[in-house]
């Protein structure tokens, strides 16, 4: 193909614009277009002479799941970037043990108090206040309190308005602290007020966890057992 | 919205200004489906389609031009392409029933090409450049713009041969260019 005749560029170039190339020409073109600056600068031409076109099309509404897509897809993308510093982050391991350690030694003072009557159940109330890692912002909250015969009661609160895009689900993970890995408590909702009850036998690891996290994982839950997307929120657990 | 102002929404976008880019869907998504559900005549096509196009703005914005496209012509280019670039893939030969019985049902149902152009205020120097074409140029060109046909589809519903439409078309197309930019007038 001579593409170095001017006249030539031009009518493919039109032809490009106005949508009217089969399919295997257009793969090719598209190819061109990529090693062609001059070919590049026909296209844009044609798309100024052509495209107005576009506007006399009465609009259409999308769909609102559309944009909700778009977002995850965006803010995914996004914190795959800052989960990556989280997840290694040696620092907020570090500071999240130390904030346990310090709570933990408030803890025993308090009880140890002569003449104060301990709390029945013990550690209590633990909470944790996850913020939306992209915007800093708290994004969700977690409570929990002992239920029957050992297990704890998660009462998660969805700050705001989520959305979950299609196809994918939210799983929750507690950290352990140290190097260990993050253990999965489960798929959540996008729902403002959710509960879920881990087993007394995790119960020992949620309660000295140092921190919970939350990632968008396929519909399902994660296919690894470990956080396979994005983490969107997390924060330290702290006494109460 | 004036060009400028999306300009600099696309130059806020490329600063990852997430709140500039829900403005800019608000603006111009509708606009931009529309386009993608002519060409792909299937609203779950458009919407993927615009969804992969909003993600590529986002992606690229950084890469836009005002000295080179206007900013809705960037935006729809990126939208016709995707749009395109879909509807030619699966079916490069035969177009199955129901694609059929689509095509033949949209000028029926569509506004007319004449009747798109008046509605057209962003268009009017094309929209008095079209009037000049003669009327297979214009149907032909309105066609395969607004519905993405190419020329085999074009010459199957204007009952033509295949070359007497293609010669519509690119003796349409150089009308127009010379109408929109007279040589050295």
């Amino acid at each position: 193909m001579k593409l170095e005749s001017g006249e030539l560029r031009e009518k493919l170039a039109a032809e490009f614009v106005l949508g009217t190339m089969p399919a295997r020409t257009r793969r090719r073109f598209n190819t061109l277009l990529k090693q062609m600056p001059a070919l590049r600068r026909n296209v844009a031409e044609w798309e100024s002479r052509l495209l107005p076109l576009a506007a006399a099309l009465p609009e259409i509404q999308p769909p609102a799941r559309v944009w909700t897509a778009i977002e995850a897809r965006i803010h995914g993308k996004r914190s795959s970037a800052a989960r990556a510093g989280f997840w290694q982050s040696l620092s907020f391991w570090r500071m999240s043990s130390f904030t346990s350690a310090a709570l933990a030694v408030a803890l025993i003072v308090f009880v140890s108090l002569p003449g104060r009557q301990a709390p029945e159940e013990l550690p209590g109330r633990m909470v944790v206040i996850m913020n939306d890692l992209q915007t800093r912002e708290p994004a969700m909250t977690a409570t929990w309190e002992h239920g029957r015969q050992g297990e704890r009661i998660v009462r998660l609160r969805v700050i705001g308005h989520a959305e979950m895009a299609p196809g994918t689900a939210w799983e929750m993970w507690m950290l352990p602290g140290g190097d260990q890995k993050p253990v999965s408590l489960g798929l959540v909702t996008t729902h403002e007020t959710q509960t879920m009850v881990v087993p007394a036998s995790m119960a020992a690891r949620l309660d000295s966890a140092t921190g919970l996290a939350m990632s968008v994982e396929p519909a399902g839950g994660s296919p690894t057992g470990l956080p396979s997307g994005p983490v969107l929120y997390a924060g330290n657990c702290i006494k109460t | 919205m004036a060009p400028d102002q999306l300009s600099d929404l696309l130059s806020r976008c490329a600063l990852r200004d997430q709140k500039a880019f829900a403005e800019l869907y608000r603006y111009a998504s509708a606009k931009l489906f529309a386009v993608a559900v002519r060409i792909t005549r299937r609203r779950d096509w458009a919407e993927e389609v615009l969804q992969e196009s909003f993600v590529n703005i986002w992606n690229h914005a950084s890469g836009y031009s005002a000295s080179k496209s206007a900013p809705m012509t960037w935006m729809t280019a990126i939208v016709r392409n995707r749009a395109l670039d879909l509807l030619r893939r699966p079916r490069e030969v035969e177009l199955d029933e129901e694609h059929e019985e689509l095509i033949a049902s949209l000028p029926d149902d569509a506004p007319g090409p004449d009747e798109l152009l008046r509605q057209s205020t962003d268009a009017s120097a094309l929209a008095e450049c079209m009037k000049q074409l003669t009327g297979e140029q214009q149907k032909s060109i309105t066609l395969a713009f607004f519905h993405g046909l190419s020329h085999g589809e074009l010459a199957q519903q204007m009952q033509k041969p295949l070359g007497t439409v293609k010669t519509w078309v690119r003796r349409g197309l150089e009308r127009l260019k010379d109408c929109l930019e007279p040589r050295n007038a």
